[in-house]
């Protein structure tokens, strides 16, 4: 018993306590900030190592649905016209709203429908589905319920069985032998009920878009409520991206 | 045994691997595992429109060597002595030849597909194993779990609580790396090779990058090897603690779940301070690193970890120390040393059953040809050991990034990759979180990749689980599947 307390005093407060003014460590890569004006004339130098072929020119942008956030662009680019922030805030909730430019200010988006905030504003439940997901993001949505994180306290909470779900995080670039599956799961759910993808995997198919083991026809079937992109994404981009979509203080 | 004996990490010309007839193929592979070698890959390096060239690759820790030997399979001569009613560990591998390229084992004691469910391997479709009779059932799970993981499809045969086989069925996670891996540029595959499976980015980048350079025979500093073993073992630390978390969380003990989770945000934000990324991912590339580490950086991972050390010493002598711990994990789902090493089990899970088995000082590379690391074993086989090894692996660990940060070498953190060798090949072996990696790679007369046939942990290990829950109760399938930890995606690739 007084090593329970012990170890409990030992933890101290380790949670993040502000979650839209948390400090992430220096080198920590988020929103690309562009600046295409310092781009010389006829360079594609970023373009060609880009290794999703992420980045479009004239004008600047990276499409954070592909992007993998390995840094190839920002290291090679003559002119340090890229440079990738600190800023987690990334989630938003239409694909078009991935594409970041030099215009891109904040990346938010847009506040769920009414009829969503009022079923799901206090209480959501969501089911995960890995659909080849290198459990990179798997591990990062476990994260979300670790004492750092600890995103029950918002009320969002993973749930073991689709019935008992609002709705379905997906992960990986969707593996032919996860398409049946998938089905399955979104279609046990109860409606109203929400689908977010989670990493550029699942947004785009990432490194594996090019890949022929890939079904992704499920995304073409249902419409998408948030897209989360990372490689993997931080947690904190989920539980903001929750927040502002939900309209949460 | 005839072969080609190569060190870890070793280029060789594919002209020198000895092309064998069928019979002498057999008896050379026979030999070699009679002399205490282990089957590492078992694969089709060429093929033409008539003829498949077929490769075994053997290990032996006892003598550090690696052994390539080769045979050709035609359309029509397709078969061959199996060699798993014997050598257990050739199992799986020979079921990864017969679904890759119909090379069929005669008398496979147990012939199923590996990652394609339909796959029709020699006369008839597979259909899962099952026991029948008197209040027997079947229990079937996944490919969608419960928890936030990743698919894979288990069957349990079962007689009221008892598990008498527990059938493993994998490849959902398929995503076809091994191919895309040829035909696209460096910077892709060494994404490729972070999202392997993305628990171990450090562990598989490592592996290419070091294939990579020894096929282009590039040397990298000593600044850089330090650093990537430094990478490696925090890569240890966080997965060991998550497993530690994982196991306190299935038998109900909170507050260790609660803390090594702390303790692994703490390492996993460490990771970021060398790279920007808590997995190490764009931290390895071959020819050297995309970071160097900053005094600052340096200075803070220090603490970081002298505060994991001193609470994750205190968290383990009370969780190790809890009757009500120690009565779920003690004797629950062993596997017997004998078993371990037939079916050539790898990683702390082997250690934890009594085998000697680690990279690291059986076959060093880098940073750990210079400060060598203890093989830590147990003898139990059980939960209690596969958790208890992992706990002794991370005390390890930490003295090891220690031990490298008071003498950092100065130098430069990246070197140009020379040219490619041409029809050359590579074997390179990595020590994971998990257990041994093994990249094998072959370059054309361009000197582009012909075959990259991957090697992760998991693909032996998962038939250690099924061995795991043999007579067990059907209940302690979480807790032995924590336990092993293992890879759905490393394994499907």
């Amino acid at each position: 018993m007084i090593e329970s307390i012990q170890l409990r005093v030992l933890q101290g407060d380790p949670i993040v306590h502000d979650i839209h003014h948390a400090s992430l460590p220096p080198l920590f890569r988020g929103k690309p900030e562009l600046h295409s004006d310092q781009c010389p004339d006829g360079c594609n130098e970023c373009q060609k190592v880009c290794p999703t072929n992420a980045i479009q020119l004239h004008p600047l942008s990276i499409d954070m649905g592909l992007c993998v956030f390995c840094p190839l662009c920002e290291q090679q680019c003559p002119e340090k016209a890229i440079h990738f922030t600190n800023e987690y805030h990334l989630a938003c909730s239409s694909r078009e709203q991935l594409v970041v430019s030099d215009a891109t200010k904040n990346i938010s988006p847009e506040l769920a429908s009414e009829k969503i905030r009022k079923y799901f504003g206090k209480s959501l439940k969501l089911r995960q589905i890995s659909a080849g997901g290198c459990n990179g993001c798997e591990l990062e949505l476990n994260a979300l319920s670790n004492v750092n994180f600890d995103m029950g306290r918002f009320g969002i909470e993973f749930v073991a069985s689709p019935r008992h779900a609002d709705g379905i995080v997906i992960t990986g670039p969707l593996p032919k032998a996860m398409a049946e599956a998938t089905y399955l799961c979104y279609d046990a759910i109860p409606s109203p009920k929400i689908n977010i993808l989670f990493g550029a995997c699942a947004i785009s198919g990432g490194i594996f878009k090019d890949s022929p083991e890939l079904n992704r026809e499920f995304l073409n079937n249902y419409p998408v409520d948030l897209f989360i992109p990372g490689c993997p994404p931080h947690p904190l981009t989920f539980i903001a991206g929750m927040l502002d979509w939900l309209d949460k203080k | 045994m005839i072969s080609l004996t190569v060190q870890n990490h070793q280029p060789f010309a594919i002209k020198n691997i000895p092309i064998l007839t069928l019979q002498e193929f057999e008896g050379s592979v026979r030999e070699g595992m009679l002399t205490h070698a282990r089957m590492i890959g078992l694969f089709g390096l060429e093929k033409t429109q008539t003829e498949t060239t077929v490769i075994a690759v053997l290990s032996n820790p006892s003598t550090s060597s690696l052994h390539l030997v080769g045979t050709v399979f035609t359309a029509i001569n397709n078969r061959y002595n199996s060699f798993a009613g014997v050598h257990q560990q050739t199992h799986y591998f020979e079921c990864e030849l017969a679904e890759n390229h119909h090379i069929i084992p005669e008398g496979h004691p147990w012939l199923r597909p590996v990652r394609k469910q339909t796959v029709v391997l020699d006369k008839q479709p597979y259909s899962m194993y099952r026991m029948e009779g008197e209040e027997v059932h079947e229990v079937a799970v996944g490919p969608i779990h419960a928890g936030v993981i990743e698919p894979g499809h288990f069957r349990f045969q079962c007689h009221g609580e008892l598990v008498y086989h527990l059938e493993i069925n994998l490849g959902y996670q398929h995503r076809g790396i091994e191919q895309l891996l040829l035909n696209t540029s460096a910077a892709q595959q060494n994404i490729l090779c972070e999202s392997i499976t993305g628990d171990t980015t450090v562990g598989h980048t490592m592996a290419h990058a070091l294939a990579v350079e020894a096929i282009s025979r590039t040397t990298v500093s000593l600044r850089t090897q330090t650093l990537r073993s430094i990478a490696e073992e925090l890569e240890r630390i966080a997965m060991h603690l998550a497993g530690l978390g994982g196991i306190a969380n299935d038998v109900g003990y909170a507050i260790g779940a609660a803390s090594y989770g702390r303790l692994r945000t703490l390492v996993i934000n460490s990771s970021a301070l060398l790279c920007g990324s808590r997995f190490g991912r764009g931290f390895i590339v071959p020819g050297g690193l995309r970071f160097d580490a900053t005094t600052e950086a340096i200075e803070l991972l220090q603490k970081n970890l002298s505060l994991v050390q001193k609470d994750v010493s205190t968290i383990n002598s009370v969780m190790f120390d809890a009757s009500s711990v120690l009565a779920r994990l003690d004797h629950t789902g062993t596997v017997s040393g004998e078993w371990a090493k037939s079916i050539g089990m790898v990683g702390p899970a082997a250690r934890a059953s009594g085998i000697e088995l680690d990279t690291r000082s059986q076959f060093p590379y880098g940073a750990y040809r210079y400060s060598p690391l203890p093989l830590i074993t147990l003898s139990t086989g059980d939960v209690f050991a596969r958790a208890r090894i992992r706990s002794l692996e991370i005390d390890e660990s930490i003295r090891f990034i220690f031990e490298q940060f008071e003498n950092l070498p100065s130098g430069s953190i990246f070197n140009e990759l020379q040219p490619r060798a041409k029809e050359s090949g590579v074997i390179s072996m990595v020590e994971g979180w998990r257990g041994e990696i093994a990249h094998c790679v072959f370059t054309d007369s361009q000197g582009s990749w012909k075959r990259y046939k991957i090697k992760d942990p998991s693909f032996h290990n998962w038939y250690g689980l099924a061995l795991a829950l043999r007579s067990e109760a059907i209940s302690d399938f979480p807790l032995c599947n924590k336990s092993f930890d293992l890879s759905y995606s490393g394994h499907d690739l």
